[in-house]
């Protein structure tokens, strides 16, 4: 097993991808995929606390649970992310975040 | 250095680079596939950790489903047909973000203690304790979150339909 160290600068370095991701990209669709490199970030640090902290934690897996969860909630949040740009599609004809401006001054 | 750490090691790279297509590639459909390589990936760390039902997890639901959905959606809006500018114009400041975010995370994770016992002694997670746990003291959030997701597919149905008067 790798040290926890180590599992942990991976998905800070994976997470800090994913805010890099969601600040510079234009098209909607391509911040959720940032999005959901964050989220599988945070993920990945719940599962190896879980692991790792295993006997601490007194057998209870309460990290892996949460980390079962974020996939289903992730697949949601998908679904209706994606159901929102199609729509912006057809309404507005773009899927660029910086040309939404109807609510801004 | 151990085997499974050499492993790990390969993958964290392989996930890594993935993560750079994902926010650096010139195509919008090169991007995807860089998020089906990174999120790969993310399941082979799971393997390594012990978690195997999750890497199953995120292969099915990842690699299968939310990949695709985002390659529908990339069809739907035509991502490809109209070139321009794929970057916002915040790019120093994103990269002044990231970049900080990733020295405080590191220098916090480094700077701590970890009171780790002997990482060569620990047990693999089996399935059955996971299940175990999910259906008896998770059994209820287990069950918000079916309703969630029904709900959250029958609103991304409501959203895509088309208006009255459209077609």
């Amino acid at each position: 097993m790798p040290p926890l160290e180590n599992v942990l600068v991976v998905s800070a370095i994976l997470f800090s991808i994913g805010v890099y991701g969601v600040l510079t990209r234009r098209n909607a669709v391509n911040i959720l995929m940032s999005v959901e490199l964050m989220l599988n970030a945070v993920s990945i640090n719940m599962v190896a606390f879980a692991v790792y902290g295993r006997v601490a934690f007194d057998n209870t897996f309460t990290g892996i649970i949460f980390a079962f969860f974020i996939v289903v909630v992730a697949a949601a949040e998908v679904a209706l992310a994606l159901g929102i740009v199609v729509r912006l599609f057809r309404n507005r004809a773009t899927a660029n975040v910086d040309e939404v401006n109807l609510l801004k001054w | 250095m151990s085997a499974t750490e050499v492993v790990f090691y390969i993958i964290s790279f392989v996930m890594v680079a993935g993560g750079l297509g994902v926010v650096l590639s010139r195509n919008i459909v090169h991007s995807a596939l860089a998020l089906i390589m990174s999120l790969g990936a993310v399941a082979g760390i799971y393997v390594i950790l012990t978690v195997e039902f999750l890497a199953l997890a995120q292969l099915v639901v990842y690699g299968g489903a939310v990949i695709m959905l985002m390659l529908f959606a990339l069809m739907l809006t035509r991502a490809r047909e109209r070139p321009q500018a794929l970057f916002g114009k915040n790019r120093p400041v994103a990269l002044a973000v990231a970049g900080g975010l990733l020295t405080a995370f590191v220098a916090g994770i480094l700077g701590t203690e970890w009171a780790q016992s002997n990482r060569d002694e620990i047990e693999p997670v089996p399935f059955e304790e996971i299940g175990d746990v999910l259906f008896s003291v998770w059994a209820v959030p287990f069950e918000v979150v079916s309703v969630v997701l029904v709900i959250a597919m029958a609103g991304a149905i409501l959203l895509s339909q088309p208006d009255e008067g459209e077609r």
